[in-house]
C-alpha cells in the first residue's frame, strides 16, 4: 500500500503539475505542449459558448482549458439578448479572462415612470426617489419604479424657466436657478426654520449664475458667478457675500459636500505676462474658509 | 560543544524548520509566486496521497479491531498452555492522579473491578499528590470501596517538591512505582512476572483488556523488550461532549489506531503497558519531562539499544473528552491538551542526544527514528496551514499578473481546492468508521444528536486549524525560545 501511493504520487505530480502550468499531452506527437486557457464570466450567466464556430458544451460561466497558443474568435450568445463576439488572443501559460461581458437584453425593460407632463428631472440616489419639475410649476416625486408618484410642491416662475433643481442635504428644500434669479422651495408644508415661507426667489443682478451648491449646513449656497465664488443666506432678501473674485469669465467648479470644500478653476498672470489657469481649492467648513493653490495646471519657471 | 548547548540546538531545530517553512512560502508567495505555488500544488497533493494512505491503514486497523473485539482474551491465553504459565502474571496499573475528583477513579476502579482477569493477580496502586489537599480525603474513599477487590491496593502520596523533579504526570507514575517495587520485593513476587499498566486517570478499560495484554506478553518474541499500546477511545462522555472537542479526540483515537498499523513509527501514547522489569531496568519514566508517555518508550528504545518495540493491542481503553461549561473554555481546555500532546516534540532533543552517545544502535536507525520524529512534528505543526492559509498568498502577494494573467494563478485554487475536495472522501471513511466505534446512545440524549455527530465534520477544517497546526507550533516555538512548560492536567467532565 505504502509502495503503491508513493507510485501514485510519482505519477501523478507531473500530470497535475503540468495542468496547472497549462502544459497538454499531445498522443499523437507524445509531447507536451504548453497552452492557454480563457476564462469567462457573463452577466446574466447560462450563454452559449462558441470557439470558432463550434459550440461548446459547458455554458458561462465557464473555463476553456488547454487552447493552444493564437487567435479565436470568440461569440456568446444568450436568448432574448444581444450577442457579444471578439477574436481572442491566448498566449501560452497564460490565462485570459473575460468576466465583465455583460449581456444586454433584446427588448429593453423601459417603462415611463412620469404620470405628468415634466421638463426636467433629478435623481437622489440615497434615497432610491426621482424628483420631476413640471412646467405647470410643480414639484412631483416618485420611486424608481415610478410608484408613489405624487405632487410636493410648487416653484416660482423665473423667466427663462430653470434647468437646474438641486436638493439640499437635509432633502427638505430645492434650490433652482437660471442665469439671473434664484428660487428656493420648500418640500415640507411646514419647517421649523426661522425664515421658513414655502417658496421664494432672489433676484441676482450683479452678474450671471453659472452654478450653485448647497452647503452641508443646507442653510448656506455657494454661487458660481462670471466674476466671484460668493456665499448667500437662503433666506428671503438676503445678499450675497464675495469669498474671490474671478479673473475667468465662464469658470468650472466642483463641490465636494462631505467636506465642503470648493474646487474650482481661475485664470492668473504669471511672471512672464502669460495667463494661466489654475486649479484651486476653497474650504468653507467651520474650521478653515483658506484659499490654497492646489495644484498648476501649467507652470512658470 | 557542551552538552547544555546540545540540548538547546536539538530543542530549536524542529521549531526553526516549522517556522523556516512558512516563513519562506510566505516570502515565496511574493518573490516567486510560481514556485510558490508549485510547491503548495505538491505539498497538497503528497497531503491527499498521504490521507488516503493513511485512510486505507485506519480501514485494515479498525477491520482488525472488530475482529478481536469478541474475543475471549483468557480462553486464549489458557490455549497457551498450562495455567501457571499465565497466572503467573500479577498486573500493577498505575493510575497517576492529580486533580481528577473519585467521580473519574470510581469509574475507572470499577472498570478494573469488572474485568475477566483474575483480581488476586491485580494490583492497583492510586498514585496522588501531596499537593492536591483532598488527596487523603479522596483516597479514603476509594480504599473503602476498593481496598479488598484486589491482590493489592496501594494509595501513594508523591510528595512536593522533590530535588530534581518537575511538577509531572511521570514524577508521580515513578514515585508510585517504586512504592509498589518495595510492595512486590516484600511479597518475593519477580519483577519479570509483573506487567505494569500505567493509566490516565479517566481510563476505563474494557473487561478483556488484562487478559488481551496477558496473551500478548505471553506470545510476543523477547515480551520485556516491547511496550503494549491499546487503542484510546474517547467514549466516557462522548455524547455530552461538545461538537468539535469529540472531533479532535476522535481524530486522536483515528491516528493511534493508523499509528498502530505503521509498527516502524509506533510510539506509546497516553495509557499503555510494559514489562515491569524493563520499567525498573531503565529507571521508570522520566521524572521532569511532560510527555512520560512516549519518552518512556525512547528510554527503553535506547536502553536496548534499538530492540525495542511497540505491540499493538487491537482492544480499546475508553477515555475522557476534555471539554468544559462553555465554547470558548472548552476550545482553550482542548488548545492546552493539544499542546501538551504537541510537547511530544521534546523527545527529538531526547532522542537525539541518546543516539549521539550511543555507540551500537546502526547510524541508519539512527538517522530514521530521529527523521521519522522530526518529520511527523513538523507536519503536524505546517500542514493544516499550508493546505489552508497558503493556497491565497501568491493570489493575493504574488503581483497582478500571477493572479490575473498566468494559467498557474488561476489554476492554483481551483486545482487546491479540488485536491481538498478529495480529503472529503476520506473524511467520508472516517464520518462512517467514527459510528462503528460509538458507544449506545444514553436515554437522555435526544435522537438527533445521531445526525448532528455526522453534520458536525463540516466543521473539520476550522479544527485542523486552530486545534491542529497551532498548538504544535506553538509548542515547537516555546520549545525553541527554551520557554519550558510545565504540566497541566486536563480537565475532565462527566454527566
Amino acid at each position: 500500500m505504502y509502495y503503491l501511493s508513493v507510485l501514485i504520487f510519482i505519477l501523478g505530480l507531473p500530470l497535475i503539475l503540468s495542468s496547472a502550468f497549462g502544459y497538454k499531452f499531445n498522443r499523437r506527437t507524445f509531447k507536451f505542449t504548453k497552452t492557454g486557457l480563457v476564462a469567462i464570466k457573463t452577466q446574466p450567466p447560462g450563454a452559449s459558448v462558441y470557439l470558432d464556430n463550434a459550440l461548446l458544451n459547458d455554458k458561462t460561466p465557464l473555463t476553456i482549458a488547454e487552447l493552444l497558443p493564437g487567435s479565436y474568435l470568440l461569440k456568446i450568445e444568450l436568448e432574448k439578448h444581444y450577442p457579444w463576439s471578439s477574436n481572442v488572443r491566448v498566449e501560452a501559460g497564460e490565462a485570459t479572462r473575460l468576466e465583465k461581458i455583460i449581456l444586454f437584453s433584446i427588448r429593453s425593460n423601459i417603462r415611463q415612470l412620469n404620470k405628468e407632463k415634466f421638463y426636467t428631472f433629478w435623481v437622489d440616489e440615497e434615497k432610491g426617489l426621482v424628483y420631476y419639475a413640471s412646467e405647470d410649476l410643480g414639484i412631483y416625486r416618485s420611486d424608481f419604479e415610478g410608484n408613489n408618484y405624487e405632487r410636493i410642491a410648487s416653484f416660482s416662475s423665473i423667466d427663462p424657466l430653470p434647468t437646474k433643481f438641486i436638493l439640499s442635504p437635509d432633502r427638505k428644500k430645492i434650490v433652482y436657478f437660471n442665469r439671473r434669479n434664484i428660487g428656493i422651495t420648500y418640500l415640507d408644508a411646514y419647517s421649523d426654520e426661522p425664515f421658513f415661507t414655502e417658496q421664494f426667489v432672489l433676484n441676482y443682478s450683479p452678474g450671471a449664475l453659472l452654478n450653485i451648491f448647497w452647503h452641508s449646513d443646507s442653510y448656506h449656497l455657494i454661487l458660481i458667478t462670471n466674476h466671484a465664488v460668493e456665499v448667500l443666506e437662503a433666506k428671503p432678501e438676503s445678499a450675497p457675500v464675495t469669498l474671490v473674485n474671478l479673473n475667468k469669465k465662464n469658470t468650472t467648479s466642483s463641490y465636494d459636500l462631505r467636506n465642503d470644500t470648493l474646487y474650482f478653476v481661475d485664470a492668473q498672470k504669471a511672471a512672464d505676462g502669460n495667463t494661466y489657469d489654475n486649479l484651486y481649492k476653497l474650504e468653507l467648513n467651520s474650521r478653515s474658509f483658506a484659499l490654497q493653490q492646489l495644484m498648476k495646471i501649467q507652470t512658470h519657471e | 560543544m557542551s552538552n547544555y548547548k546540545i540540548k538547546r540546538l536539538l530543542e530549536i531545530i524542529p521549531g526553526l524548520i516549522s517556522w523556516g517553512v512558512i516563513v519562506f512560502l510566505v516570502v515565496l508567495s511574493a518573490w516567486q509566486p510560481v514556485i510558490c505555488a508549485v510547491a503548495i500544488i505538491v505539498f497538497d497533493f503528497y497531503w491527499i496521497i498521504r490521507t488516503l494512505y493513511l485512510t486505507t491503514l485506519l480501514i485494515m486497523a479498525h477491520r482488525k479491531l472488530f475482529q478481536e473485539r469478541n474475543r475471549n482474551w483468557l480462553n486464549d491465553c489458557q490455549v497457551l498452555g498450562a495455567e501457571e504459565k499465565w497466572l503467573k502474571f500479577y498486573h500493577l496499573i498505575i493510575f497517576p492522579v492529580y486533580k481528577e475528583g473519585t467521580d473519574i477513579l470510581k469509574a475507572s476502579l470499577e472498570a478494573i473491578k469488572n474485568s475477566h482477569y483474575p483480581k488476586e493477580k491485580i494490583i492497583v496502586v492510586v498514585a496522588l499528590e501531596e499537593r492536591n489537599r483532598s488527596s487523603r480525603e479522596n483516597a479514603k474513599i476509594l480504599e473503602e470501596k476498593f481496598q479488598n477487590e484486589f491482590f493489592g491496593y496501594l494509595s501513594i502520596f508523591h510528595p512536593e517538591d522533590v530535588p530534581g523533579e518537575t511538577p509531572t504526570k511521570g514524577a508521580n507514575a515513578t514515585f508510585a512505582a517504586k512504592a509498589a517495587k518495595e510492595f512486590l520485593d516484600g511479597k518475593k513476587i519477580l519483577y519479570e512476572h509483573v506487567i505494569v499498566s500505567c493509566f490516565d486517570a479517566d481510563t476505563c478499560a474494557e473487561k478483556g483488556y488484562f487478559a488481551c495484554l496477558t496473551y500478548h506478553f505471553l506470545t510476543t518474541p523477547k515480551p520485556h523488550q516491547a511496550s503494549y499500546q491499546p487503542i484510546p477511545v474517547y467514549n466516557n462522555n462522548i455524547w455530552y461532549a461538545p461538537s468539535f472537542a469529540r472531533l479532535v479526540e476522535l481524530s486522536a483515537s483515528f491516528c493511534q489506531l493508523i499509528e498502530s498499523m505503521r509498527l516502524e513509527k509506533f510510539v506509546t501514547f497516553s495509557s499503555h503497558s510494559m514489562s515491569f522489569k524493563t520499567l525498573v531496568d531503565i529507571n521508570y519514566w522520566p521524572v521532569n519531562m511532560i510527555s512520560d508517555d512516549s519518552v518512556i518508550y525512547w528510554k527503553a528504545f535506547l536502553f536496548f539499544k534499538g530492540n525495542y518495540r511497540v505491540v499493538p493491542l487491537y482492544i480499546t481503553v475508553s477515555m475522557d473528552v476534555a471539554y468544559s461549561t462553555n465554547f470558548f473554555k472548552t476550545i482553550s481546555i482542548q488548545y492546552k491538551q493539544k499542546r501538551r500532546w504537541a510537547w511530544g516534540v521534546e523527545n527529538f532533543p531526547f532522542l537525539v542526544k541518546g543516539f549521539l552517545t550511543d555507540k551500537k544502535i546502526p547510524l541508519l536507525v539512527k538517522i530514521r527514528r530521529s527523521y521519522h520524529l522530526l518529520e511527523s512534528h513538523v507536519t503536524w505543526a505546517i500542514w493544516a496551514v499550508i493546505i489552508i492559509l497558503m493556497p491565497s498568498f501568491p493570489i493575493l502577494f504574488g503581483g497582478a499578473f500571477f493572479a490575473q494573467m498566468s494559467a498557474v494563478g488561476y489554476n492554483l485554487p481551483r486545482i487546491t481546492g479540488i485536491l481538498f475536495n478529495f480529503t472529503l472522501v476520506a473524511s467520508l471513511i472516517w464520518i462512517l468508521l467514527s459510528r462503528t466505534t460509538l458507544p449506545p446512545r444514553p436515554k437522555d440524549v435526544k435522537w438527533y444528536k445521531n445526525i448532528l455527530m455526522v453534520l458536525e465534520w463540516i466543521i473539520v477544517p476550522f479544527i485542523v486549524l486552530i486545534l491542529g497546526s497551532t498548538p504544535a507550533l506553538d509548542a515547537q516555538t516555546r520549545l525553541m525560545l527554551g520557554k519550558y512548560m510545565v504540566f497541566e492536567t486536563t480537565e475532565k467532565k462527566r454527566k
